[in-house]
């Protein structure tokens, strides 16, 4: 048995598959290759497939990691070729390698943003108007947590999880680029944070589009 | 791809993986090269028709086609529906994303009565007119298949031909004819003129209509060459017919996400309740070998890890054991569990019980369907009170400690005593457990009774009896909850009103299609949802139109009355149901097909052949 980390890239129509239909689906496609996973064992055996940072749905990603546990002695070359040719619409394999970093090492993730505008000085406008609003670090957002049992709605400093963030216009468009808190412990899915600019600031795109470029660990290297 | 315009509205909506398509397995052709475009429409949501096998079927036969393109459509949940109308999205096809109204052939499968208002409103959503004479052109022609066809008429003026029986021959046939009227400029009813001259092909427009003073039917009669009785169309040989190698393997779960394996058709239990036990006939088996190259080839395809061995009674395939044998070979070693539904646990081998249970176990489930052996004897399903306990013996010496028990309410000639009959066979399995010296330490039982209410259908020996009133039902519901005794016992029962309308289209005639139209123009939709169904909006639609739901119900016909369906030539001969109705309500039973044949009719559908009777066939 050896632990293997698949680096996939999800777009286009894939986008919309939940995390939970993700793992099935995934499940489903190492058994097209057939790669033997490995099962847990127990009363109720299962096989071991993982995503360490579940991507929200709506959003697209350069490079997702998910960890199998396989029994074969198959190489990373061939358990890449086996799962590329069985892969649905919208999921490249975009490499296969070993695990170097512990899921637990996730602390942030790299984002890139595109909103659609009616014109070119809208977009302009609006880039203007999120600067301010993230450099006022005044931002909230309400999320839902639990307190024991009880469901609670609490306020949250978006600030706090801001690590680095740049906003610019080009046509009708704005483009951000960010570095967002990320993993199991503290996590700002980036769509939070563009309701909130659009709140604060009163403003909606037309069109929105986020993808997920690349994980980080607290040092700002990449998790590998 | 998507335009931004639906992706903004996917991410406003439940579930938006329904709407995008790009499923693996999904077929994508290039227009340019086909010649008929076919819309195969659900019409309920994507994770039902994600399940249906004949949806599967017909997808990949009519894929197979160079010069055809068959693509899914479902209803779209209520959410995007208001996204769609408000965005002026019409209901399009999920493969190529195109709107259904420019295709040439829109395809509903009609699998249950309460989704009749779903097809007008996807017809609607198209864009098109829902009666069959707004639609002027030859195409989108509007056709429909499945069980609810063997009493079309509530749905007459909306669908342009209904094709009873099974679809894989008669679809190629439509297309091929499409094709040619295509080519030729034909008008809408030069292509019907033609279509009607084919095997199991009802063009209702074609028919017309004369009732009695009583309202009821005094003679339907053709015209247009169309023929007097339309016959089913069946294959005869499931071996060499067309099965799917690929299933489109959906994103997001479904009912049934699975490999799904067909043993045979038809049944030869002739219980007098069930529809499809007498629609489907005659019996015919597929070779093991068959079965087992089929699960082979859609495991692969698919990556399902399990297989579910379909039919009506799956204890009744002559082959089973040899079959699971074979197919234990390799799905143990592929970790694929095997489901067999509707099974008779008794004189099943322990040994390959063991081996099958052996992935993964979930309850248990049996359907004695009445309480006491008299109501059982009437409605012919053979099962004794000595046979449900030595299966829940078995069942709970084997650890399981949850036990589901299926009954009717609203059976000919139940009475209370039967109804606490229900009641008292549940209490029964309760005791059962709890003198098993093997049962589970330190758990307790569960028995969940499902109650749910008897619907009489056309083509069975019950097509003539008066279905119980609502007020009726409802009391026998009651009645049966104060039965109940233990907490052991957990009672559901179906809503009243739902199967009093299912009832009412079942046996309906045209002037219901009125009635079906203004409950949809009020809002009514997806009826079989317990959460959307509208009992107001239904009772005034009723009103409105003035018709009594309760002339189509509750109503016992006579054996001469001319039937909305007796039109529709399903192989049944109508003296053998008069006969089952007698002898129902004399309660005497009548064998299996398998023991002694009872003389149906429907052998003549297969040149005679019937694989109830022959089981060296095949």
């Amino acid at each position: 048995m050896r632990s293997v980390r698949v680096w996939l890239e999800k777009s286009g129509r894939a986008i919309y598959t939940s995390h939970l239909d993700l793992n099935r689906c995934m499940t489903r496609a190492v058994r097209r290759a057939n790669i033997p996973l490995w099962y847990t064992e127990g009363f109720n055996p299962h096989p071991y497939l993982m995503f360490p940072l579940p991507l929200p749905l709506g959003q697209s990603s350069d490079g997702e990691p998910m960890d199998i546990r396989i029994e074969t002695d198959m190489t990373d070359g061939e358990i890449f070729d086996a799962l590329s040719r069985v892969m649905p619409e919208g999921f490249t394999v975009k490499s296969v390698g070993e695990p170097k970093d512990k899921a637990g090492d996730v602390a942030m993730a790299q984002y890139g943003i595109t909103l659609e505008f009616p014109d070119s000085a809208q977009a302009e406008r609006t880039a203007g108007v999120i600067r301010t609003l993230i450099d006022g670090g005044e931002l909230t957002a309400e999320k839902t947590g639990k307190k024991g049992r009880m469901k609670v709605v609490k306020e949250i400093k978006l600030n706090d999880f801001i690590h680095r963030f740049e906003a610019g216009s080009e046509d009708c468009y704005v483009k951000i680029s960010a570095v967002l808190s990320a993993g199991s412990t503290v996590n700002l899915n980036p769509a939070l944070l563009l309701d909130a600019l659009y709140k604060a600031g009163d403003f909606e795109p037309v069109y929105t589009e986020i993808r997920r470029q690349k994980l980080l660990k607290s040092d700002f290297s990449d998790f590998e | 791809m998507l335009s931004k315009e639906l992706k903004n509205i996917l991410l406003k909506v439940q579930k938006p993986g329904r709407y995008t398509g790009g499923e693996l397995n999904s077929v994508v052709k290039n227009r340019a090269d086909i010649a008929v475009r076919y819309a195969f429409c659900f019409p309920d949501t994507y994770e039902i028709g994600m399940s249906h096998l004949g949806m599967k079927i017909l997808y990949g036969l009519v894929n197979e086609r160079e010069d055809a393109w068959c693509e899914r459509v479902f209803a779209p949940w209520l959410d995007m529906e208001e996204q769609m109308r408000k965005n002026n999205i019409p209901l399009y096809a999920l493969e190529s994303g195109d709107p259904i109204a420019g295709f040439d052939i829109i395809g509903f499968t009609l699998q249950y009565e309460l989704c009749y208002t779903n097809v007008l409103n996807m017809l609607d959503l198209a864009g098109l007119p829902v009666r069959s004479a707004d639609r002027k052109a030859l195409t989108p022609i509007v056709i429909a298949g499945g069980p609810c066809v063997c009493n079309p008429e509530p749905l007459a003026p909306f669908i342009d031909l209904f094709l009873p029986g099974e679809g894989e021959e008669v679809t190629n046939d439509i297309i091929d004819l499409i094709k040619k009227h295509k080519a030729l400029g034909s008008t809408k009813e030069e292509f019907l003129k033609d279509a009607v001259k084919i095997q199991g092909v009802y063009a209702p427009s074609f028919y017309s209509v004369e009732y009695n003073s009583d309202d009821t039917v005094k003679a339907v009669t053709p015209s247009n060459g169309a023929p007097e009785k339309v016959k089913k169309r069946i294959v005869s040989d499931l071996d060499s017919c067309y099965y799917p190698d690929k299933f489109v393997v959906p994103f997001l779960e479904v009912v049934h996400d699975r490999t799904t394996a067909e043993l045979f058709r038809g049944c030869i239990r002739g219980c007098r309740f069930c529809q499809a036990g007498f629609l489907y006939r005659p019996i015919r088996e597929k070779a093991a070998k068959t079965v087992e190259d089929q699960c082979r080839r859609l495991c692969d395809s698919t990556g399902y890890d399990e297989i579910s061995l379909c039919s009506l009674s799956t204890s009744d395939y002559t082959k089973l054991f040899p079959l699971l044998n074979d197919l234990l070979e390799w799905t143990e070693k592929d970790r694929i569990n095997i489901a067999l539904p509707s099974l008779r646990i008794d004189n099943f081998p322990e040994e390959l019980m063991q081996k099958i249970s052996g992935v993964r176990r979930s309850g248990l489930t049996f359907a004695p369907e009445a309480g006491t052996q008299r109501l059982r004897d009437v409605i012919n399903k053979n099962v004794t009170e000595e046979e449900v306990m030595s299966t829940a013996k078995e069942a709970f010496d084997g650890g399981w400690t949850a036990v589901k028990l299926y009954f009717m309410i609203g059976l000919p000639t139940e009475t209370l005593e039967d109804v606490e009959g229900i009641a008292k066979l549940a209490q029964k399995v309760v005791d059962e457990f709890y003198h098993n010296p093997n049962k589970p330490k330190g758990k307790s039982v569960t028995v969940s009774v499902s109650a749910s209410t008897f619907v009489p259908k056309p083509f069975t020996p019950f097509q003539w009896e008066a279905q119980d009133t609502a007020g009726v039902i409802a009391e026998k519901q009651k009645h049966l909850f104060e039965s109940n005794t233990t907490r052991k016992v957990n009672i559901s029962c179906h809503k009243v009103y739902t199967s009093v309308l299912e009832g009412v289209f079942a046996r309906g005639d045209r002037r219901l299609a009125e009635v079906i139209e203004t409950a949809w123009r009020s809002g009514c939709k997806f009826d079989g949802w317990d959460d959307v169904f509208d009992t107001e909006k239904w009772t005034q639609a009723f009103e409105k139109c003035n018709i009594s739901p309760e002339f189509y119900a509750s109503r016992q016909r006579s054996f001469d009355e001319v039937l909305p369906w007796d039109h529709m030539d399903y192989g049944i001969s109508k003296n053998f149901l008069i006969n089952e109705n007698k002898r129902a309500h004399e309660g005497v039973t009548t064998p299996s097909c398998r023991e002694k044949c009872s003389g149906c009719g429907t052998n003549k559908l297969n040149g005679g052949v019937c694989h109830a009777l022959c089981k060296s066939m095949a």
